[in-house]
């Protein structure tokens, strides 16, 4: 019995890289080239983007409120104004950028924290209305920098191809944030409150915590990742659009709930997303080796969310933890 | 019903009683908190398939054997419990009928011979509203109607009351007695469970009283005082229970002006001292929770203010009061008292974050310390400190919910039901460490609905009734029954 508790407990902290080494192993069966360097930077720079915007969900997850649903619309949001911000020179207008993001993430904190409305559905909301905003804006178009040599246009679509030797500007931001959000998650009042207030919401409440800030700043640091994440995907892209950032709201949840995070909140660290992160980069290099196509990887991905949650449910009732 | 008795773990709940109850009389059953009424009720509404016995209906020689709620519903007994069943958003008509909604060709709703029989079940209780109005847009006592016409449309020939004026204006009362009155002509038997003493003695024909499960005699109302019935319910016990405490009281510490928060209570002015235990006495409803929850800022307030060593407490910020070490103990750890799924030691700390944080970052040094003096002093029953508190035994549970707030040194520690639903051992425990926090120069606020332990552990009482403060009873005053008799209102009688 005891054993087995212990088992339990060290799959939640290595359980999901025993299943990417078990990928790895997969991969090095479906293709010899799938062991390489230029391969392993490849499944980075796949993933580089969902781990950013996953590092940010976490906190809403790890609070209790499953999921921001705003962040396709916070990604788009932050890449056209950074684009449209441009000819104020790269440094405001990333700033900027990354304010506009998380402008709506400062909204749906305070409605989701001082108004208890349901985030589910007030950040789909959000999202819609955020979608028709941009494309009544900016009248449907596509915004493009202006990327003539020497122009801060041109150092802006950049930001996603340089490298510090071998390593991608990306891949180092994205472990940065996972470094710097486990600090926070673990270390600090902010992150010990988040996990009081995903536990039991009414219970922090009557400890003296102050929920309304919390859940304020957890969606907050959310969007921050996410216009992170939105402005190095324009740089990618070399432009603004509506639709960037589309599907990254399901992936990233799918990266935090597989790297062991409970949806009901409190329960979960950071490494065990960045885990979940690798996990869905590997199976689609794989299915790519396959020949496996995008909307059948859809599939596959959408199948594992539905497992990994199914079997969440089950192991909670399993160890007789009904009072959860 | 004859020997009939319930075992829960540990417990006897019910311990041999034999009840009766005649065709067309109101019969009130009374007793302390777990003295044994709801179960020996539950019993009779077939909420147990364990209980021993034996229970007989309308006259009949073959013993019913009520083993699911189903089987009591044929024998014709019906319940009323405190928290109505009905459900809110849909509306009366559909809530009365569920179950037996008439139907046309085998699955439409037929409405309108839905809204024929409702409207046949609300006259029966005298109310005159449209069927189809939902149960949000009418006022609790029409609900409690609307529950009461609901449970006889199963034509039960027994009708059991759990405290059904709890939440009640006195008009209302009045008007539910009437009814009560009109089922009593129609042949029903009646059931009634209540604390407030005037209402048994306006309604009731006779009363049986349990007390510590058993049953100690059913009175013709008309033989026995209200002050019978007390003696009956407190018993001629001798709490060697309660260690007499030489209170050492100081200078007052807390006080309460003029509090008001409108539809709980109103006008509330009191004070507490260093070194004193408090207590709040009430009977269900009288608005004490209410009280505590809005002077240590959890709920709002609309009037009054809140002093503690001299500074005024901020309304509706309870990190604040916290900050200034006035707590607030939840009466229920399941829902806002304990972080069920975290670890005990994380629960022991949890009001200590902010003297645990500098600049934001949280020191997790003490932590283990602090959860292992506080499972130590308290004698917490855990695996270790790293198991989830949800797991514990209720005692168990509420130790950590106590340790919790004594982790974070209270000056002003207002216990809430501090020692609901738990066994003796960790009552006698968390007894110990109230008066250990009020003999360090704290002051502990107790709100109790058990007796013996608001008489034995408070210095001074006041009482409340209906959101009003109506009286003070110094320590030498206080006994179970002159508790009760104040609570009841009967302020001069208490004193006497």
């Amino acid at each position: 019995m005891l054993k087995r508790m212990r088992l339990g407990a060290l799959y939640e902290i290595l359980g999901i890289y025993l299943i990417a080494l078990l990928l790895v192993a997969i991969g090095r069966f479906v293709s010899p080239q799938f062991l390489t360097n230029e391969n392993f930077l490849n499944i980075l720079n796949g993933v580089v983007l969902l781990g950013m915007a996953a590092a940010g969900m976490a906190f809403v997850t790890y609070s209790g409120n499953m999921a921001d649903l705003s962040f396709p619309s916070i990604m788009a949001f932050s890449g056209i104004i950074t684009v449209a911000a441009l000819p104020l020179g790269l440094i405001p207008a990333l700033a900027i950028g990354v304010l506009a993001g998380m402008a709506i993430g400062a909204m749906n904190g305070i409605v989701v924290g001082a108004l208890k409305a349901n985030p589910i559905l007030w950040t789909l909301a959000v999202s819609f209305f955020m979608e028709g905003f941009m494309r009544f804006t900016w009248s449907n178009n596509q915004v493009y920098p202006d990327t003539a040599p020497g122009t801060s246009g041109a150092a802006f679509i950049q930001l996603f191809r340089v490298s510090a030797g071998p390593v991608p500007l990306t891949v180092l931001v994205m472990i940065g944030m996972f470094i710097a959000g486990h600090f926070v998650m673990t270390r600090t009042r902010f992150g010990i409150e988040t996990k009081l207030v995903g536990s039991s919401r009414e219970t922090a409440r009557t400890s003296g915590i102050n929920v309304r800030r919390v859940i304020l700043l957890d969606f907050l640091v959310a969007a921050l990742a996410a216009s992170t994440a939105g402005i190095f995907l324009a740089s990618m892209n070399k432009l603004g659009v509506f639709y960037l950032g589309l599907g990254y709201d399901f992936k990233a949840v799918t990266a935090v709930v597989i790297g062991g995070m409970m949806l009901s909140g409190g329960r979960g660290h950071l490494f065990g997303v960045l885990g979940g992160v690798l996990v869905i980069g590997l199976m689609s290099n794989i299915m790519d080796f396959l020949g496996v196509t995008s909307f059948r990887q859809n599939i596959v991905t959408g199948g594992v969310f539905i497992l990994v949650v199914g079997l969440h449910q089950y192991l909670l009732r399993k160890r007789g933890k009904d009072y959860a | 019903m004859e020997g009939v008795s319930k075992r829960y773990p540990g417990t006897l709940a019910v311990d041999n009683v034999d009840f009766e109850a005649r065709v067309g009389e109101v019969h009130a059953l009374m007793g302390e908190n777990g003295a044994g009424k709801s179960t020996l009720m539950k019993i009779l509404a077939g909420s147990f398939d364990d209980y021993t016995g034996r229970i007989f209906i309308g006259g009949s020689q073959r013993e019913a054997n009520l083993h699911s709620p189903a089987i009591a519903k044929e024998n014709g007994i019906g319940m009323i419990y405190q928290e109505l069943s009905l459900a809110r958003p849909i509306s009366i008509a559909e809530n009365l009928l569920v179950g037996r909604l008439p139907v046309r060709y085998g699955f439409l709703l037929d409405k309108r011979a839905m809204i024929a029989e409702a409207k046949r079940c609300l006259e029966r209780v005298g109310l005159d509203i449209d069927p189809m109005t939902t149960l949000e847009e009418i006022s609790q006592h029409e609900a409690q109607l609307v529950e009461i016409a609901k449970v006889l449309g199963n034509m039960p020939c027994i009708l059991v009351m759990d405290e059904p004026t709890s939440a009640l204006s006195r008009e209302e009362v009045d008007r539910l007695f009437e009814i009560i009155q009109q089922l009593k002509r129609a042949g029903l038997t009646i059931i009634y469970i209540s604390h407030h003493l005037s209402e048994v003695f306006r309604i009731a024909d006779r009363v049986t009283v349990l007390r510590d499960g058993r049953k100690i005699a059913t009175k013709d109302i008309s033989e026995v005082t209200p002050v019978d019935v007390v003696q009956m319910m407190v018993g001629k016990r001798i709490d060697e229970f309660y260690s007499k405490r030489k209170a050492v009281i100081g200078e007052p510490v807390l006080k309460v002006r003029n509090l008001t928060r409108r539809g709980f209570f109103h006008n509330v002015s009191f004070h507490a001292s260093r070194g004193e235990i408090l207590g709040i006495a009430g009977l269900s409803g009288a608005g004490r929770t209410e009280l505590a929850r809005s002077m240590c800022g959890l709920d709002p307030l609309d009037d009054g203010d809140v002093e503690l060593g001299g500074d005024f407490v901020p309304p509706e910020s309870y990190q604040e009061s916290v900050r200034r070490g006035l707590f607030y103990l939840s009466e229920d750890r399941k829902s806002d008292g304990l972080f069920l799924r975290l670890p005990v030691q994380q629960n022991l700390v949890s009001v200590l974050i902010p003297w645990n944080t500098t600049l934001g970052i949280y020191s997790s040094r003490n932590d283990a310390r602090v959860a292992r003096d506080m499972i130590r002093q308290l004698e917490i029953v855990t695996a270790s400190a790293l198991t989830d508190a949800g797991t514990l035994s209720g005692g168990n549970q509420q130790k950590v919910l106590l340790g919790k707030w004594l982790a974070g040194r209270p000056r002003v520690l207002v216990l809430d039901e501090p020692t609901r639903g738990v066994d003796v051992s960790a009552k006698m425990k968390i007894h110990d460490a109230v008066m250990e926090v009020a003999d360090q120069g704290n002051t502990v606020i107790l709100i109790s609905s058990d007796l013996p332990e608001l008489v034995g552990l408070s210095d001074r009482v006041v009482v409340m009734r209906n959101g009003h403060l109506i009286g003070e009873m110094r320590k030498e005053q206080l006994s179970e029954e002159s508790v009760l008799l104040a609570a009841n209102g009967q302020m001069e009688r208490a004193n006497a």
